[in-house]
């Protein structure tokens, strides 16, 4: 039988788990329920995010994942609950940065990377339309600090996958952020980008920011975070460690299809199409299942 | 050469053009970025509603119209934030309905039809010290609108969602631009007439588009060749004996197809050298 390391599978690289800190909450929904005009988007969602958790996000399309994102940003119309933004010090509120999905940005705008990053610090800029010396030099400490600062005079159109997430988080990144969400940054994305953004978000976490990720990507990006939320049909189902919410009755409810969740040491892997024998990945244990050797065929596979 | 500046009515004339044509080209380009080439068109036709109102409601032209042009915009805006009503559909709803109003009373009352040739096709020649002070004020309260408003702007056109995530007032913003994209539209009447304010909210941004990649640099190129393009269409008009609407119309296109071959040429001159580059590469490597 062919062994295939599922580790080697991954684009995502992580270093040491974050240091968590201190555990002071950052955003907390209180029986959220939010959404446009008479529909609504996400129900009764109750969450807190702490300094230094990377949370990834996921559900089919539709469940409401964005809109679990827009709610802390407060652009969605709030039915009921309570959206409770903490102080980051005496007086001042958390600030979020956000990062939106790269298949939505028009490329063909004339703007260079400095100028997108800039725009996160429009409200510091007051009436100056124009940057002055410290909004440049905070933008060339980011873009350093994303590895792109001999790109700042480029058009947007003419970069890399991998390189427009990064001005993108630039622009995030200057408004000094505790809270990062980043809606689907793997989506569209080839899997050196993907391994390139997971990276460069690890450090980011490592430093201290709190990430808060969407995904569709279970296997190479779900998978690896601390803690996960599961969402369908508009609730939160589940939320808490990867074995906590990658499992097969907590993805049944979300995305309403059978799915099998292997796992090889300490890594899960899930089985989208189960009953597709060239997906079934080999070398991996079954959920629950004794230890190897084994076949891929279970118990737990659908018949 | 020099006759035209010999005329009191010409030297008003090609000033005025000469703002309309920075005017139009400055608010163009956020139209043309927002991809709402078809409000330009909408709103003068909307505004000429507005004008024909006035007149027969005796009130004067510039206030009925900014009334009637507010009013338009205001509405675009609320029905447009509905969901089931697409931008460009409010648009087409309510300009029309806007622009039929006039023709319905226009057409009850053909004794004045002759009154409003110069608001449909443009009569530069008319402008009054008032019309050029009006359009003097608009440049200057448009000037300081965008000079407040830039960042929110361009970041609203950029990406609106985005925007008002990072904290901007969209509403506010859009607000704002709606009643200058207005507002620019009243000042123009006069001079382009209904029927051509959209092409000069549209050909000098998009020729400058083709010339660089900065939105600043866009926004420059746009207004310089906006006020060029006003000045001198108004300037040929006078030799030609022609419309001065559509000969600053014209001349646009022109510039726009100067601009669309410089673009074209650049191009491909860009691709030989790098053709040109990986040919010498690939002699090396065999030599080596």
């Amino acid at each position: 039988m062919v062994q295939r390391d599922l580790d080697t599978d991954t684009a995502v690289a992580h270093g040491p788990p974050p240091d968590r800190g201190s555990p002071e909450p950052l955003v907390s929904l209180d029986g959220v329920t939010v959404g446009y005009e008479d529909t609504v988007v996400l129900r009764d969602a109750n969450l807190s995010i702490r300094r230094g958790e990377f949370i990834g996000v996921v559900g089919p399309s539709g469940s409401g994942k964005t809109s679990l994102l827009r709610t802390f940003l407060g652009q969605i119309d709030r039915f009921a609950g309570e959206v409770i933004l903490h102080e980051r010090a005496p007086g001042e509120a958390v600030r979020i940065g956000y990062v939106p999905q790269v298949e939505t940005v028009d490329w063909n705008f004339p703007i260079t990377v400095e100028q997108v990053v800039m725009q996160g610090r429009w409200r510091e800029m007051g009436w100056r339309p124009w940057a002055n010396r410290r909004d440049r030099s905070l933008a060339r400490e980011v873009l350093e600090r994303l590895s792109i600062d001999d790109l700042r005079d480029r058009s947007i159109r003419a970069l890399s996958g991998g390189q427009q997430q990064r001005v993108f988080l630039g622009r995030a990144l200057i408004g000094d952020p505790d809270l990062l969400l980043l809606d689907e940054p793997t989506s569209g994305v080839d899997i050196k980008t993907r391994h390139e953004v997971m990276h460069l978000l690890g450090e980011l976490n490592r430093a201290g920011t709190s990430i808060v990720l969407t995904t569709h990507d279970l296997n190479a990006v779900a998978s690896h975070l601390p803690r996960l939320i599961a969402m369908g049909d508009t609730r939160i189902i589940a939320d808490g460690g990867p074995a906590d919410v990658l499992n097969q009755t907590v993805l049944r409810e979300a995305y309403g299809a059978e799915m099998l969740v292997l796992r090889r040491g300490n890594r899960l892997y899930v089985v989208e199409h189960p009953d597709d024998e060239e997906t079934m990945p080999l070398g991996v244990v079954p959920l629950g299942a004794p230890a190897p050797p084994f076949e891929v065929a279970s118990s737990e596979r659908p018949e | 050469m020099f006759e035209p500046f010999e005329f009191q009515f010409m030297v008003r004339a090609m000033l005025a053009a000469s703002i309309v044509g920075a005017l139009t080209a400055s608010i163009g380009v956020f139209v043309v970025l927002r991809r709402l080439s078809y409000i330009g068109h909408g709103l003068a036709h909307s505004i000429f509603g507005g004008a024909v109102v006035s007149f027969v409601a005796g009130i004067n032209f510039y206030v009925g119209a900014t009334i009637w042009g507010v009013l338009t915009v205001f509405l675009i805006n609320g029905a447009s934030r509905r969901r089931q009503i697409s931008g460009d559909a409010a648009v087409g709803i309510i300009t029309t309905s806007a622009f039929a109003v006039g023709v319905l009373l226009i057409s009850r009352n053909r004794t004045f039809t002759r009154d409003f040739e110069a608001a449909l096709f443009g009569e530069i020649l008319g402008i009054t010290d008032t019309d050029l002070i009006v359009t003097a004020v608009a440049l200057a309260a448009i000037g300081l609108a965008l000079f407040t408003f830039w960042k929110q702007l361009v970041f609203t056109t950029f990406d609106q969602d985005v925007a008002g995530a990072y904290g901007v007032p969209i509403r506010t913003v859009e607000g704002v631009f709606s009643l200058a994209l207005a507002a620019t539209v009243i000042a123009s009447l006069q001079v382009l007439g209904v029927t051509l304010i959209a092409a000069a909210l549209v050909i000098p941004p998009v020729a400058a588009r083709l010339l660089t990649d900065s939105f600043s640099r866009m926004f420059a190129i746009a207004v310089v060749l906006g006020t060029l393009t006003g000045f001198f269409g108004a300037y040929l008009s006078w030799f030609v004996d022609s419309s001065s609407g559509a000969t600053i119309v014209l001349l646009q296109a022109a510039v726009f197809v100067v601009a669309l071959s410089y673009a074209g040429a650049r191009s491909r001159y860009r691709r030989r050298g790098v053709r040109e580059t990986e040919r010498i590469a690939g002699m090396e490597r065999l030599l080596n």
